[in-house]
């Protein structure tokens, strides 16, 4: 089925754009050192703020480092929160919806209300609350990626369930005396994979704007580590002496982030639209 | 309003008002149980004991954690959150929610009006002029608008623009109270950052729920009759299209208010936001409570005018 969609995918041009665009953000970050030469974290006073030009092309900062190396450096540590946040907060409420769904009763009504709860609290006010209480740094950031996508993907996943749950295909699995477990990972959880996914996607684009705005404003990770938004906070603090550096990484992360909103967008349309409609999306 | 409507509208309410109690516990026995002492963070490690003994009883922070909470929640209904354990000696938090509320609702109804304005536009004109350069340009707007960090678009606005166009200020904010047209000045970059990842949003389900709408039968039916375009537009097809447009309107309030919390951190908005960033920063557990308490009401309280309205737009939710 992935492979049908894949096809039909090359002919749309959103889907086109959008996998070049992440293949680009995954080779910069995972090789980054095959694209600037330059060290991350290695000074230089000689090269202090210079703008763009052939040798770096996004300029240094007041420490005469490499702005592009330390964007791919950056984008790595950013990328892998986002990536840690979304899935955890995914296993997570998937297992919770999954089973809310089909065991019901007050164990879904608890689960759900408490899921409705951690959902009216806005994303970042959530995550900003959650840096308080666990204390800043990077391991707490993906604490709160996953608390803040926990409720969307229980709620997604428990609409998804409940709509398959009477499907013959599942009633057959039933009566052939397959358990709760095993029908759910085997018969349901297949079917209701690529929604999931998209859902994923869009999910890596925000947690990685959640993790630079929380690392801009200083609560996040904390330099010298350098990650996306503590780049574009150093940008910050020189930036009127030096705009390139503010103004470059945000254009960078700002494609980056395109790609993969590209790609969910594309991934939607090509995902089964009659189980979209089901659930109200 | 027909009884079974306002019967709905009354367990709505009720469950918004459960809703907050358990986020109050939450939030009150969650902040309990983070590490550090708030006394010792607020006096310093090396405080006098009798010092630090004066501070707990000033704050309640001797008694039982039960009764700490029964103190703090019948304190809140009456808008009394405690005092500050770090601004100026003390000040009680109820008061500084009060002066800011205003600020914040100001900065965050601004944004949204222009949110709303800007996708009005595109949404509709990509519409109409569906499979054109227009709409493919208006469409890829939507998707770069929803892709840039708002904090970042906030600073390359100021750049671009108070630099060159001298009105704009590019950091400070008149309050609303002080002067009218000094706020929609000093605010339109601030609240412009943080619209236009929304106007993105807006605009394509506005777009989506107009083409959808545009080939109903009914739709069909009434051009048949013989009624003009524009007045099929306007009464049938904006009308039916608005009604998915509300909802994700409202629903993106939650998204809206995280964008309020680091653009008035940026350009240094006196609002909720900055007042719940500081207080992180001071470890400030009475300050930073009662600020996630009050984005929490106003999520819960949107959520229910969103369902006012939409019964309002929607004949069949009516009754």
């Amino acid at each position: 089925m992935m492979g049908r969609a894949f096809r039909q995918g090359l002919g749309s041009r959103t889907f086109v754009v959008g996998l070049l665009l992440t293949a680009l953000t995954l080779f910069g970050v995972l090789a980054g050192p095959l694209i600037s030469p330059f060290s991350a974290t290695e000074m230089d006073f000689i090269a202090v703020l210079t703008p763009p030009d052939m040798t770096h092309w996004l300029g240094t900062d007041s420490f005469g480092r490499d702005v592009l190396a330390r964007v791919l450096a950056g984008g790595r540590i950013s990328l892998f929160v986002s990536l840690c946040g979304v899935g955890i907060g995914a296993l997570l409420g998937v297992a919770a919806g999954m089973s809310a769904a089909w065991r019901g009763g007050l164990y879904e009504a608890g689960l759900m209300a408490a899921c409705d709860l951690l959902f009216a609290f806005p994303s970042f006010v959530l995550a900003l609350f959650m840096m308080v209480v666990l204390g800043f740094g990077l391991q707490n950031i993906v604490i709160a990626i996953a608390l803040a996508y926990l409720p969307i993907f229980a709620r997604l996943s428990r609409n998804l369930t409940r709509t398959l749950m009477h499907e013959p295909f599942v009633q057959a699995a039933r009566l052939m005396g397959q358990g709760g477990a095993r029908i759910l990972t085997r018969e349901i959880l297949p079917n209701i994979f690529s929604t999931l996914l998209v859902q994923a996607s869009v999910g890596i684009a925000f947690g990685i704007v959640m993790e630079a705005g929380l690392s801009f404003l200083g609560l996040g990770v904390q330099p010298p580590t350098p990650s996306l938004g503590v780049i574009l906070a150093d940008g910050r603090e020189y930036f009127t002496r030096g705009p390139w550096v503010l103004t470059l990484t945000g254009l960078v992360v700002s494609v980056a982030l395109l790609g993969f909103n590209l790609l969910g967008d594309a991934l939607r349309d090509l995902t089964d639209p009659r189980l979209r409609r089901a659930v109200g999306e | 309003m027909s009884s079974l409507l306002l019967l709905g509208l009354l367990r709505r309410s009720g469950v918004a008002l459960l809703t907050i109690l358990a986020g109050a516990m939450v939030v009150f026995f969650a902040m309990k149980a983070a590490p550090g002492d708030p006394a010792l963070a607020a006096l310093g490690e090396n405080a006098r004991p009798e010092l630090v003994a004066a501070f707990r009883r000033l704050h309640k922070l001797d008694l039982p954690a039960g009764a700490q909470f029964a103190t703090w929640i019948t304190g809140a209904l009456r808008g009394d959150f405690g005092r500050s354990l770090t601004l100026a000696g003390g000040v009680p938090v109820g008061q500084l929610i009060a002066t800011r509320l205003p600020v914040t609702a100001f900065i965050g109804l601004y944004a949204l009006a222009l949110a709303v304005l800007v996708s009005l536009t595109i949404g509709t004109v990509a519409a109409l002029s569906r499979g054109t350069v227009i709409d493919t340009a208006m469409t890829s707007f939507a998707v770069l608008g929803v892709s840039m960090p708002d904090f970042w678009l906030g600073y390359v606005l100021v750049f671009f623009l108070a630099l060159n166009v001298p009105i704009f200020p590019s950091y400070g904010f008149v309050s609303p109270a002080d002067s009218l047209p000094g706020a929609l000045l000093s605010g339109f970059l601030p609240a412009l950052a943080i619209a236009a990842p929304m106007a993105a949003v807006f605009s394509r389900v506005l777009r989506a729920a107009l083409l959808d709408v545009m080939h109903r039968p009914y739709v069909q039916v009434q051009r048949s009759l013989g009624y003009s375009a524009p007045f099929v537009f306007v009464h049938t097809i904006f009308r039916n299209a608005l009604i998915p447009y509300v909802t994700v309107v409202g629903l993106q309030v939650r998204y809206l208010l995280g964008g309020v919390v680091v653009i008035e951190r940026v350009f240094g908005i006196p609002g909720i936001g900055s007042l719940m960033v500081d207080g992180a920063f001071g470890r400030d557990y009475p300050v930073i409570q009662a600020c996630a308490l009050t984005f929490l009401v106003i999520v819960l309280a949107t959520n229910l005018l969103v369902d006012l309205v939409c019964t309002r737009l929607d004949p069949k939710a009516r009754g």
